[in-house]
């Protein structure tokens, strides 16, 4: 850049320390007017140091000045650059801060995320554990083999008629483009425009019969295509799949397509994006290919919101279109290998991952991954199910080594090394994976070698994150377009105002978190607090809020939020209990699943729990089967009764007395823990809230202040969907 | 944590410094160490804090800043109470300086120049996040005096 007085200088600010990374990492993203950034890879001002040495030289000698406005000394010159500094400094103070709330923001929706998606993998642990010591528990799983299976897919039984508004659209087969551009303008408008439940069927009944087809890898070639577009995890964000349809066209044999699993979950319109992708897959076959992720999986739908969406969609038919779903999922491939160099797969890989391996197993025994395969009797390969687990949960990590993945609870972490070695033996020149939310989208690492691309924008909350999708060329250099959906409801906002929605996001999620764990953070607090004042000091409390709720996140800054009001000595820890009993708080948890519910509503999983105890097979289970059970069962559900108190539980469930528990009465008996279960819970609050109102003391305002934030931030504002309304930029590779 | 913590000073030091740790392998990248220091009250210069990084950065791998060598590093120059916030008076004298026509405001032209091209310059993004906060939409003008009255609520 030339300045005035015709000496070169360098431009202000950023130049990278490191050379490694051709796109940002993660750690130093910014979320700025996309359109404006015209530095994609600049920082918050950390210049290097030879860039501020250099502006230092430059400045010092007043030559080098641009012209001033009126002629001044050189001791005004001086105190100009000494007044600028002294401003910069202290607004970059004030910008660090905002950053701090975004990283902050960022911490908690992946512990969050990341803690819940440990309680889906004990439940994988546990199996694995029985399994262990019941080794005459050969044939697990379903007692149903794959054959009825089959049945579910010709079955034409008569759907029950949904009340409410249903689209007339039609749908039939085979699907062609006609259909897809009518689906796609049924799913984008903001009032559930629900397709008749048989064109539901339809779409999913045919798509599982085709995926049937298709081997475990699917061979991806760019020989006519001269190209390929990759897209990661959707979780149910129709508008970032309409974004990236309208901006890289419709699927065809010039334009093929590979979906990187996690289609549903989280997002509100996980049945219209699955189904639109299925349409996709059977309108444009050999264009469109599909890999599963850890999410396409019953299991975790239960607990992540996506089988609750399709109760409430067809509250009717859910469970005859949840058992279609599974047919789809089980039959998805694992993974896509284009031009026999480039692996996709959703997760990653260990050192143990053998793709031969993964070429001939029989995938569509993992109805669900978190649950032990179906084997009809032949027994049951753990080193297999380890392997699918590696690809669908994996994550890597920047140092050396292969570990288990202890803050997923399955897969591993995987470093450069094994990285390198995997590449080197499959002879292929890099992998593209999803599974992890990125700030811009995508991020490179392990040397280039491993992609993660993610498609999801705005996924935590409005302005979160940008979603990105990979163009690869015939030469399979990647080439990536990032954007944020819904771009105009986040361009009328500030970036302070845009931070305060993603804090008030995480803020609320934190919070109901908090709640399953309200009674203890009480008792807690309370124990340094003897008095009962109220207070206590800031590290006892930053120790509690870590201990009781084992998440790792930065405590000492979260205080502020977390307790409002309270000033920077010690903490009003009642000021976080009321915090957690406020309105917003409450109707969130209302509108969650808890694990427990997820548990109760997978019922299939506890036909597996009975299917393990039940060792001889007999159809049920006696008390001498659950006694050996009993201690596993101890173990792996914390164990507020003893022994003799889950013998009891078994002779309880006997209903019909006759000293064996058979699959219902087993089931009955989980109903009804569940059901008393929620009665003491509902006794709790009540007590809790006639206590609270004993002591005559209503909220803080700094609370009912903050609770009013949240609420008002976390709003949303449905409207149809429009494609055109987005943020993109294009980034060029840099290899 | 493997680290002993003998003050509450430490742990806050911690805290801010594991905020953007993204692995749990207690390094940061160069990059985050302006923003972890001003995570913790300090008003550093881009030359301060590349000071910092100097002397913290790791030799064997360049690029990033250990936990081990920073928190020392960091509590010796909280302790002498380096990189202080400014007083508001302080900072209302410096706008005044650049204010030479002591017209009580600074036009948008003359200010973005000035932190574009004097002292440690501002990127176009950092300019860009500032404009909407400093300009007083009806004038056009940045009136310093309150645009530091709404910056100060967050220090």
């Amino acid at each position: 850049m030339l300045c005035s007085c015709g000496c070169l200088q360098k431009a202000g600010g950023g130049g990278k320390r490191r050379s490694s990374s051709s796109v940002e990492d993660a750690s130093s993203s910014r979320m700025s007017e996309l359109e404006s950034n015209s530095r994609p890879q600049t920082t918050e001002a950390a210049s290097t140091r030879t860039s501020s040495l250099l502006q230092l030289f430059h400045r010092k000698g007043p030559k080098c000045f641009r012209k001033p406005q009126r002629p001044k000394s050189p001791m005004q010159a001086e105190k100009t650059i000494r007044a600028a500094i002294f401003i910069q400094k202290w607004y970059r103070q004030h910008q660090a801060r905002q950053e701090m709330r975004k990283r902050c923001n960022w911490q908690i929706f992946q512990n969050l995320e990341y803690a819940s998606e440990q309680d889906q993998a004990e439940l994988y642990k546990f199996f694995h554990e029985l399994i262990k010591h019941m080794p005459q528990a050969a044939g697990t799983g379903n007692k149903s083999p794959t054959s009825t299976c089959t049945a579910l897919l010709e079955e034409s039984e008569a759907l029950m008629e949904e009340v409410g508004d249903i689209v007339s659209t039609k749908v039939e087969i085979p699907i062609m483009k006609s259909h897809i551009d009518l689906l796609i303008d049924v799913f984008r408008k903001k009032r559930s425009n629900r397709l008749h439940p048989k064109y539901v069927v339809l779409i999913l009944r045919e798509a599982a019969k085709s995926l049937k087809e298709m081997p475990n890898l699917s061979m991806v070639s760019t020989a006519v295509s001269q190209q390929v577009t990759v897209c990661g995890d959707l979780h149910g964000k129709l508008d970032d799949l309409l974004v990236v349809l309208c901006k890289n066209g419709l699927p065809s044999t010039s334009n093929p397509y590979v979906f990187n699993g996690d289609f549903v979950d989280r997002g509100k319109k996980g049945l219209e994006v699955l189904l639109l992708l299925l349409s996709l897959y059977l309108a444009f076959p050999n264009a469109v290919f599909l890999n599963r992720g850890n999410h396409e999986d019953s299991v975790m739908n239960a607990r992540y919101g996506f089988s609750r969406e399709v109760e409430r969609k067809y509250p009717r038919n859910y469970k005859r279109l949840l058992r279609l779903i599974d047919e789809v999922y089980r039959w998805l491939p694992l993974g896509s290998i284009i031009n026999n160099r480039v692996l996709i797969v959703h997760g990653g890989f260990s050192d143990n991952t053998d793709l031969d391996l993964i070429k001939s197993i029989d995938r569509s025994k993992y109805v669900s991954i978190l649950r032990p395969p179906l084997t009809e009797g032949q027994p049951l390969d753990k080193a297999e199910w380890q392997q699918i687990f590696d690809i669908m949960w994996s994550d890597p990590q920047s140092v050396p080594g292969c570990i288990p993945n202890t803050l997923r609870g399955a897969g591993v972490w995987f470093g450069p090394d094994t990285t390198e070695k995997f590449l080197e033996r499959h002879r292929l020149s890099y992998m593209i994976r999803s599974h992890e939310c990125k700030p811009n989208g995508h991020e490179f690492t392990h040397d280039n070698k491993v992609i993660t691309i993610f498609s999801a924008s705005n996924y935590y909350a409005l302005g979160s994150n940008k979603g990105a999708y990979i163009r690869l060329n015939n030469q399979l250099v990647p080439r990536f377009v990032q954007y944020i959906s819904a771009a105009s409801q986040a361009k009328k906002l500030t970036f302070k105002q845009r931070v305060g929605i993603v804090e008030s996001a995480a803020l609320k999620e934190l919070a109901v978190k908090m709640r399953e764990y309200r009674d203890e953070l009480e008792t807690e607090f309370k124990k340094y607090d003897p008095d009962d004042k109220g207070y206590i000091t800031i590290s006892k409390w930053c120790y509690v809020m870590e201990k009781v709720t084992k998440l790792g996140l930065p405590w000492r800054l979260l205080r502020e939020k977390l307790a409002p009001g309270t000033d920077s000595k010690s903490v009003n820890y009642f000021r976080t209990l009321d915090l957690l009993d406020t309105d917003v708080i409450l109707e969130a948890e209302a509108d969650g699943t808890s694990v427990m519910d997820a548990l109760y509503a997978n019922k299939t999983s506890l036909e597996t729990i009975f299917n393990i105890i039940d060792a001889d097979k007999s159809g049920e289970i006696t008390l001498d089967e659950f006694e050996k059970a009993i201690d596993l069962l101890d173990a792996h559900m914390p164990g507020d009764t003893s022994k003799s108190e889950m013998l009891e539980k078994c002779r309880m469930m006997d209903l019909n007395g006759d000293g064996k528990v058979d699959l219902n009465e087993f089931l009955e008996a989980f109903r009804l823990s569940d059901i008393h279960r929620k009665q003491q819970q509902e006794a709790d609050i009540r007590k809790r809230s006639t206590t609270r109102s004993s002591i005559n003391q209503p909220p803080s305002d700094s609370v009912t202040k903050l609770a009013n934030i949240i609420s008002k931030n976390t709003l949303i504002i449905e409207q149809d969907i429009d494609p055109m309304d987005c943020e993109s930029k294009i980034i060029e590779p840099t290899k | 944590m493997d680290l002993d913590f003998n003050n509450d000073l430490e742990k806050r030091i911690s805290d801010a410094f594991c905020v953007f740790d993204h692995h749990g392998d207690k390094l940061i990248d160069v990059r985050e160490v302006g923003t972890v220091l001003r995570l913790l009250g300090c008003v550093p210069t881009e030359q301060e804090v590349n000071e910092v990084i100097s002397a913290t950065e790791t030799e064997e791998t360049s690029g990033v800043v250990h936990l081990t060598k920073f928190l020392p590093h960091v509590s010796q120059l909280l302790m002498e109470r380096k990189m202080e916030p400014a007083a508001p008076e302080k900072i209302l004298e410096a706008f005044k300086i650049l204010d030479f026509e002591n017209k009580g405001y600074l036009t948008k032209d003359s200010f973005g120049k000035l932190m574009m091209e004097e002292g440690e310059p501002f990127t176009q993004e950092e300019m860009d996040e500032m404009w909407p906060v400093a300009i007083d939409p009806i004038s056009g003008h940045i009136p310093y005096e309150l645009y530091l009255n709404q910056l100060m609520v967050y220090l």
